[in-house]
């Protein structure tokens, strides 16, 4: 079960793998941030990473759509080998979307207009059609009554409920959440969180960084703990959770949920 | 006399000719401001590039035009490059041959220089997450900055740019020693001829006041419009009705958070 054990039912079936990441190495300067990453996600596959900060789980997603460069290894998405390529990196941008810590909405416009831009831009819809899509998406997430409102106008767990629907816009077929739940206020985790799940049971494949164990034991197929730039422990969440088997686990899952 | 400093019939009689001085002033501020802000975008992405010797190129640009003062420059162009032959026999003589097309040289000049740095801090104040959230996105870095960080810059630069413009109309008042008939000239001629200090210049100083606080309120107008996004700026809710009215259909059915 230590060390990113590999998932049996996708050896040899790559065409059923959303993204493969191996030897993955990345470092700040002299500070290595990411030591030798193996990890294999099936398609619908949900994962949790968590681990203490700095362990690596935020540089790690964020490699994964080349908001970070990785130095060394490999990582293929979709069956695409990630480049420095530019045409190579929109490529995969296409496939996998994005929910941040701070939202990061376009302050200037409103919720359905966050929405549009994108598809617009990237996929060249009507202004008409990409308001019909945004209004889907912005009906998932239950903020239909909102759309014309501006993020400054919205409470956090909206805001970050408008950036999940801004990614699902551009119909990624991967979706990766980098402490969605970190910024909010105690009282709207569990609005944001009944979304992801909802997302969750909709199939989408999913890498979300999160300390909401809850959510892990109830969602993740499969949790992933890191420390110092590597993989520590990966398993079920069953197992995780009840018979974590390194030290370094048992002593942050202690810490975390006393 | 009345004991007044004005002479109101010689302000009367005066009003036509600074009327034409004011033209030519409105014209030797519009037309610099539009290219001396076409010539500080080019400029401004040299100075932020990562290729060294552009940024330094653009850089030695700024230091000399704004650190020149723009009496100085204005001699240097309109005497200065006359010196020159081969200036005198090519094409360009058109322009330089003139006092007017030396001035709009030097004014766009000096005023680039201004806007480079204007741009450059505006631009830089566009939040990380936000491109960051544009590029996973899948937006094309082309698309990024005319959607994302331009429409954001030119709302964290429009301060800047107010006092820049205001304090270049003012500047415009030196076109004079190159024998331009600006609203200071014609102001200037009155008093030679009639003796009276004050009317002329009190005069011209109203025109100058005017002229000013219509760009102040012009720019109030823009300023407030592009902010309507703020929460605190509710006011502008008023200036498009069929959004307040939205507004308060929507915030009836869901919870309002300030």
């Amino acid at each position: 079960m230590t060390m990113q054990a590999p998932v049996p039912a996708a050896a040899g079936e790559p065409g059923r793998l959303a993204i493969t990441i191996s030897g993955l190495v990345k470092h700040y300067g002299s500070h290595r941030a990411l030591g030798g990453i193996d990890l294999e996600v099936r398609r619908g596959e949900r994962i949790v990473i968590c681990g203490p900060s700095g362990s690596g789980k935020s540089t790690l997603i964020r490699c994964i759509n080349a908001l970070e460069r990785h130095d060394g290894g490999s990582i293929v998405v979709n069956g695409i080998r990630l480049t420095a390529d530019e045409g190579t990196v929109q490529d995969i941008r296409q496939e996998v979307g994005m929910v941040f810590q701070h939202f990061n909405l376009f302050p200037h416009l409103t919720a359905i207009e966050n929405c549009m831009l994108a598809p617009q831009l990237n996929r060249g819809l009507t202004k008409a059609r990409a308001e019909k899509l945004a209004m889907h998406y912005l009906e998932r997430v239950h903020l239909t009554d909102q759309a014309r409102k501006y993020p400054s106008r919205l409470s956090g767990g909206q805001q970050q409920r408008v950036a999940i629907a801004r990614a699902l816009c551009m119909e990624p077929r991967i979706l990766l959440f980098d402490e969605p739940t970190s910024a909010l206020d105690p009282e709207m985790v569990n609005e944001v969180l009944g979304v992801m799940e909802e997302l969750a049971a909709s199939g989408v494949t999913m890498l979300c960084v999160t300390h909401e164990m809850g959510f892990a034991r109830r969602v993740a197929d499969r949790c992933v703990f890191m420390d110092h730039g590597e993989i520590v422990e990966s398993g079920d969440a069953a197992s995780f959770f009840e018979a974590p088997e390194s030290q370094r686990l048992r002593d942050f899952l202690a810490q975390i949920l006393r | 006399m009345n004991g007044l400093p004005i002479d109101p019939a010689l302000a009367w009689g005066s009003l036509p000719a600074l009327f034409d001085g004011l033209k030519v002033t409105v014209i030797l501020t519009a037309l610099p401001l539009l290219l001396g802000l076409a010539l500080a975008f080019p400029i401004c992405f040299a100075r932020m590039s990562s290729r060294r010797w552009l940024a330094l190129l653009a850089e030695a640009f700024v230091t000399f035009f704004r650190g020149a003062p723009l009496l100085i420059l204005l001699y240097l162009v309109y005497y200065g490059l006359g010196q020159i032959e081969a200036l005198r026999e090519g094409p360009f003589w058109i322009l330089f041959g003139s006092p007017f097309g030396c001035a709009i040289v030097a004014l766009s000049l000096n005023h680039a220089a201004y806007m480079v740095e204007v741009l450059r801090g505006s631009l830089l104040a566009v939040p990380h997450g936000i491109v960051e959230a544009s590029e996973a996105l899948g937006i094309t870095r082309r698309n990024i900055f005319i959607w994302v960080k331009m429409p954001l810059a030119i709302r964290y630069g429009l301060k800047a740019y107010q006092n820049e413009v205001v304090s270049f109309i003012k500047g415009t008042a030196i076109v004079s020693v190159v024998t331009i008939t600006d609203l200071t000239a014609v102001a200037n001629s009155i008093f030679e001829q009639t003796y009276d200090p004050f009317t002329p210049i009190l005069c011209a100083a109203a025109f100058y006041w005017a002229l000013v606080n219509l760009i102040r309120i012009g720019f109030g107008l823009w300023g407030r419009w592009l902010n309507r996004h703020n929460a605190e700026g509710v006011a502008a809710d008023v200036l498009v009705p069929g959004r307040a009215a939205a507004l308060r259909r929507t915030s009836d059915l869901g919870q309002v958070t300030p």
